[in-house]
């Protein structure tokens, strides 16, 4: 079976084409951020432009012509309305052309269980990091399985703070990645380190940090912004582990793509001779392959939803959606 | 020293000195974080949860006794006697209630205040494991405090708890509508452990 994922939550319209568990392309295009962020209009509309050439782009890198795929995913949510609409719009055309079923899949779950499947891991705690997102997630028992939040940020996500941080210093855009080179030349400053149990808070540092701009140097500022945020979370997460006698863990979402962040987290559980896994950086970034690889899984478990009931969900909480 | 048991923040041990039982606190370094950033991590909170400890007894709240402080470690009385989660005893909550309430009046917020950080001593309940508590006068933190509790036992020995609490602490009426607050945030709706 050939299953086409579509995603669209963000700055990216994201087409994937999975059979049998394996991602035959994952293809994207994306807004540009620039210097002001996301505009949802402006967003929309690019991928309103871009719909077509990544479902072309990804069929010719499948191989595969349309007539064959036999089921659609798309993303519900979480994400920015206005470019949902245009992934659930693209998605639903495309199941009633060819008369196949859709489903709708939650973004957050989708990265989790792309990335299980590419670490190979059974049961793992999983630090989902990304712009707006920051959790620490394990899957529930029983029948009908969920996600479950062990713990989470209380403000802001990980990458969005470090975006906003970028921006006070004025760095050029692609920021978390202009923070990280930056930090490799700095030197610590002691700043303002929030965990609560296995929750933690971004926006006193972000507020201290950024009132330090022009003040120290910004490789000191990148650096230390990087070692305390990054600390905080393994702090939580090492806690996530050890109450849930978890022996792996998984990172995952934009943030998972810091090569510090990864070195920390691996190192930790290296102490406690846990196994660490993430999956490569397409799937890390937004894209539409974790969108087809969950939506094959949902149906070949027979679920689908009618064309009527596609809907999308801008604040579908990642412990609303049953996984299959 | 035997080691008692591993937290992602400490290692607990017991050791013997001069004849008696000593349980050692200690917060061990944690290689995945910078070196500058992890010792102050590790001395404020060894500190921060001294202070509460002491705070909280010169309240009149029965907490280990204190021996002796390191940078990183602190050396504490061996408390026998059976944790509250385990113990359920009831006619207990009206103390813990007074407890609380003493501890709150001297701003000590102990930040996990559940039953397995209640023992029952044959001279009554003793508050334990400090490592998360701060001084402060904040009414989040107290109704926090509270909140954990309420989740952690049953409806009846709540009120009891929270009637004593109430009568012994002058702030108290702050606290409860923040509480009341509180359990209407998304953010805090239940989350049970697998």
């Amino acid at each position: 079976m050939l299953t086409i994922g579509i995603e669209s939550s963000a700055h990216t319209f994201g087409v994937g084409i999975v059979s049998k568990g394996k991602v035959l392309a994952n293809e994207k295009l994306m807004y540009d951020v620039g210097t002001r962020g996301m505009i949802p209009s402006k967003v929309a509309e690019t991928h309103v432009k871009n719909a077509k050439t990544v479902i072309r782009m990804a069929l010719e890198k499948a191989g595969v012509d349309m007539r064959e795929i036999e089921g659609v995913g798309y993303t519900r949510g979480p994400g920015i309305g206005a470019c949902l609409q245009v992934g659930q719009l693209a998605a639903k055309t495309i199941a009633s052309g060819l008369g196949v079923r859709i489903v709708p899949v939650n973004h957050a779950v989708a990265h989790a269980e792309i990335t299980k499947h590419e670490a190979g891991f059974k049961d793992p705690v999983t630090l989902y990091v990304s712009g707006g997102n920051s959790q620490l997630l394990k899957l529930s028992k029983g029948p009908e399985r969920r996600y479950q939040i062990l713990g989470e940020t209380f403000d802001i996500g990980v990458g969005n703070m470090l975006d906003a941080f970028a921006r006070e210093i004025k760095l050029k855009p692609a920021w978390g990645s202009t923070v990280a080179k930056l930090a490799a030349k700095g030197h610590y400053i002691p700043m303002p380190y929030t965990v609560k149990g296995m929750d933690f808070a971004f926006t006193g540092l972000l507020t201290y940090a950024s009132s330090l701009a022009g003040k120290e140097r910004n490789e000191d500022l990148c650096y230390s912004i990087q070692e305390t945020s990054f600390a905080m979370l393994c702090e939580a997460t090492e806690r996530a582990l050890l109450l849930t006698n978890s022996d792996e863990l998984t990172v995952c979402g934009g943030v998972a793509q810091s090569s510090r962040l990864r070195e920390m987290l691996a190192g930790m559980c290296k102490e406690h001779g846990m196994r660490f896994g993430f999956a490569a950086n397409e799937f890390n970034a937004d894209n539409g392959g974790m969108i087809a690889y969950v939506a094959e899984r949902m149906l070949n478990s027979g679920v689908s939803a009618a064309l009527d009931r596609c809907d999308i969900e801008q604040r579908y909480r990642i412990d609303k959606a049953v996984v299959y | 020293m035997r080691k008692l048991s591993e937290g992602a923040e400490a290692r607990v041990y017991l050791a013997k000195m001069f004849g008696s039982n000593v349980v050692v606190k200690v917060r061990h370094a944690k290689a995945y974080r910078i070196m500058e950033l992890d010792e102050n991590l590790r001395r404020t909170r060894t500190r921060r949860e001294a202070k509460a400890m002491v705070r909280a007894s010169e309240a009149g709240v029965r907490v280990p006794e204190l021996f002796a402080l390191g940078e990183f470690s602190i050396y504490m009385e061996k408390v026998t006697g059976s944790l509250l989660k385990d113990a359920r005893q009831r006619g207990r909550y009206g103390e813990i209630g007074r407890m609380l309430a003493k501890m709150h009046g001297a701003n000590v917020i102990h930040g996990d205040f559940t039953p397995a950080n209640i023992m029952i001593t044959p001279s009554g309940p003793c508050v334990i494991d400090f490592g998360l508590s701060e001084i402060s006068e904040s009414a989040e933190g107290k109704a926090i405090d509270l909140l954990l509790m309420k989740r952690s036992i049953g409806d009846r020995d709540y009120r009891t708890l929270a009637e004593a609490y109430g009568s012994g602490y002058a702030g108290s009426k702050q606290i409860f509508s923040r509480l009341a607050d509180i359990e209407k945030r998304g953010r805090y709706q239940i989350r049970t452990l697998m």
